[in-house]
């Protein structure tokens, strides 16, 4: 372990070859705080070390999400009988470095982790009725080539543009490559009006890419269940709402919005699924 | 972490000069055009991680080929018999979205530039940065010298066309240098090496304008060459000047007439001697102030 790294180990874990499997809570569309949670309660997570916050987050108050009080946290969670760890995390505010380190500390000194996969949320211009893409940034041609046999778009090419910064997801993927550590950001584009809702079928592109890569032998009945629901919600909404459904017809027919539309049809169906349909 | 030198050049007692962006990049706009011109070499840098996130990625056919990181890096030249070490701060390490640097990454950094000073034995340093006085953009920017130790005030009052905080009207002698570029003068007091802070008068109105501003970075040069005994040729810093000029010019007419006005007899200011009363009134000073808040604040309303 770096010295001075504020990290609490609750339980020893015993793996000797596992991959850590990373999402932040704050993603568009929940979608690696949904993940995540998934990956925990399909195969009996259990908590075993933190990165105490107050080096990282501010303490200017608390969040609140779904009615509770939030705390921002970073929790490790081991599958022992998969060789998997889940790392659930708020992003850090500061000390980017340092948090990163301490992520890694874990996964390598206490977990041996060897493979890194990063849940990474895109906003996308996109219909929900698109099947959702997987889009893989990988930190060596190492993990291209093993990576390659899967249905994964790992061909982008991009550049920060004049003004921009590098997502955390890039940073903790460089960091990595330092340890000699293969890792993999999978990047789900989400339909912009979901992005501040859920996405169910994001969070199935991703997990059945993890279930298969790592043979998980994850039962998804339930998640089809929720996509089904979801996708019977937008279609009432589209029924009930002539404009909406004029909106999602044009994505379709890969015609852009103006910013006004835009913004409309955001607010139309998050009212529409935040009333319960 | 920290210091990472690529070579240990032998140096005598260089003088070190140091600027991060701040303002109209006033001040590493000058000590960089030094640095060109002199060709200094670069021998070392301040490892990155600790301080900033990262400024590009570069991603090619999915793979992530670099990433790169705000510089912080050392430079060394003889010029006019003296040995100069430069240190160019790519970015200020700010915590909290703030514009400059302070706290705990600050005063380290600044230890670290300082470190490297105390082992080639610097004998002083040098910093950069803005002024932002009531001044008129046509006029040729003065340099308000901040010294770091009494003994240096009569070498700041032989320099041309410069003043102490003492001479600048109303402030009594007092005011601050924010970020790294003051705080650097105040840790090297603390470790016994004394420090200059050169800073280059930009006109009150541009001062929140994502413009550089050559023409005081101009000044800030004439009067560190002077002091560093050596000759320069400026064209290239001039050049930079009226391209900028025309952008100025172009945001300067953007400004409402009754503003202009006002604007337009700063002018006329002529600092000549700190003693004389002012070209312009008080009242006028203070219509000036409120019409420059007001029309930021309409601009910043107006998206």
């Amino acid at each position: 372990m770096s010295q001075g790294y504020p990290i609490t180990i609750h339980k020893e874990v015993e793996l000797r070859q596992s991959s850590l499997v990373l999402g932040w809570s704050e993603d568009g569309g929940n979608l690696g705080r949904k993940a995540t949670d998934y990956l925990n309660r399909k195969l009996k997570g259990q908590e075993f070390a933190e990165i105490e916050p107050e080096d990282f987050f501010p303490f200017g108050g608390v969040g609140i999400r779904d009615n509770l009080a939030q705390f921002s946290e970073s929790k490790f969670y081991a599958c022992s009988e998969h060789e998997l760890v889940v790392c659930q995390s708020d992003s850090p505010g500061a000390e980017w470095y340092k948090f990163l380190n301490s992520v890694l500390d874990v996964a390598e000194h206490c977990c041996r982790v060897k493979e890194l996969y990063i849940i990474g949320a895109m906003v996308s211009l996109s219909a929900h009725t698109t099947p959702r893409r997987l889009l893989a940034v990988v930190n060596s041609a190492e993990m291209k080539e093993v990576l390659s046999r899967y249905e994964l778009a790992i061909d982008m090419d991009y550049q920060t543009p004049p003004g921009g910064r590098p997502t955390l997801n890039s940073f903790l993927l460089w960091m990595a490559k330092g340890r000699n550590i293969l890792g993999v950001t999978l990047w789900v584009p989400i339909p912009f009006y979901l992005a501040a809702m859920e996405d169910a079928q994001a969070q199935k592109k991703v997990l059945s890419f993890v279930n298969e890569r790592l043979d998980l032998k994850i039962d998804f009945s339930d998640l089809d269940q929720e996509i089904r629901e979801q996708n019977e919600k937008l279609a009432l909404a589209r029924s009930r709402f002539p404009q909406i459904d004029d909106y999602i017809n044009r994505l379709e027919s890969n015609l852009m919005l103006s910013e006004e539309e835009n913004g409309e049809l955001i607010k139309k169906i998050e009212d529409f699924l935040r009333e319960g349909a | 972490m920290g210091i990472r030198l690529y070579q240990e050049p032998q140096l005598e007692n260089p003088i070190l000069v140091a600027s991060w962006p701040g303002i109209g990049n006033i001040g590493i706009i000058a000590v960089d055009t030094l640095r060109r011109i002199l060709r200094a070499e670069e021998f070392g840098e301040i490892a990155p991680w600790d301080f900033f996130y990262p400024k590009q990625v570069l991603i090619r056919k999915g793979v992530l080929e670099y990433l790169e990181f705000p510089s912080s890096k050392f430079y060394f030249k003889r010029a006019g018999g003296k040995d100069i070490i430069f240190f160019i701060g790519e970015e200020q390490p700010t915590e909290g979205g703030r514009m400059y640097a302070e706290g705990r990454k600050a005063y380290h950094m600044a230890n670290l530039v300082l470190d490297v000073a105390e082992k080639f034995k610097c004998c002083r340093v040098y910093t950069s940065g803005a002024a932002v006085a009531l001044i008129h953009h046509t006029t040729k920017p003065r340099v308000w010298a901040v010294p770091n130790s009494e003994s240096l005030i009569p070498e700041i009052r032989g320099y041309r066309n410069t003043v102490l905080m003492s001479d600048i009207e109303g402030r009594g002698g007092h005011g601050n240098i924010t970020g790294l570029n003051g705080l650097l003068l105040g840790v090297a007091k603390k470790r016994g090496f004394e420090a200059i802070c050169l800073m280059g008068e930009i006109p009150v109105y541009l001062q929140g304008l994502p413009l550089s501003y050559p023409k005081a970075s101009k000044s800030v040069l004439e009067v560190l060459c002077r002091s560093l005994e050596i000759e320069v040729n400026l064209d290239k810093l001039d050049e930079l000047d009226q391209k900028v000029e025309r952008r100025i010019e172009e945001f300067y007419q953007q400004i409402p007439l009754e503003i202009r006005g006002q604007l337009d007899k700063l002018k006329h200011v002529a600092y000549a001697q700190p003693a004389e009363p002012g070209p312009i009134t008080e009242e006028e000073e203070k219509r000036i102030m409120e019409g420059v808040e007001k029309f930021f604040k309409k601009r910043g309303e107006g998206g």
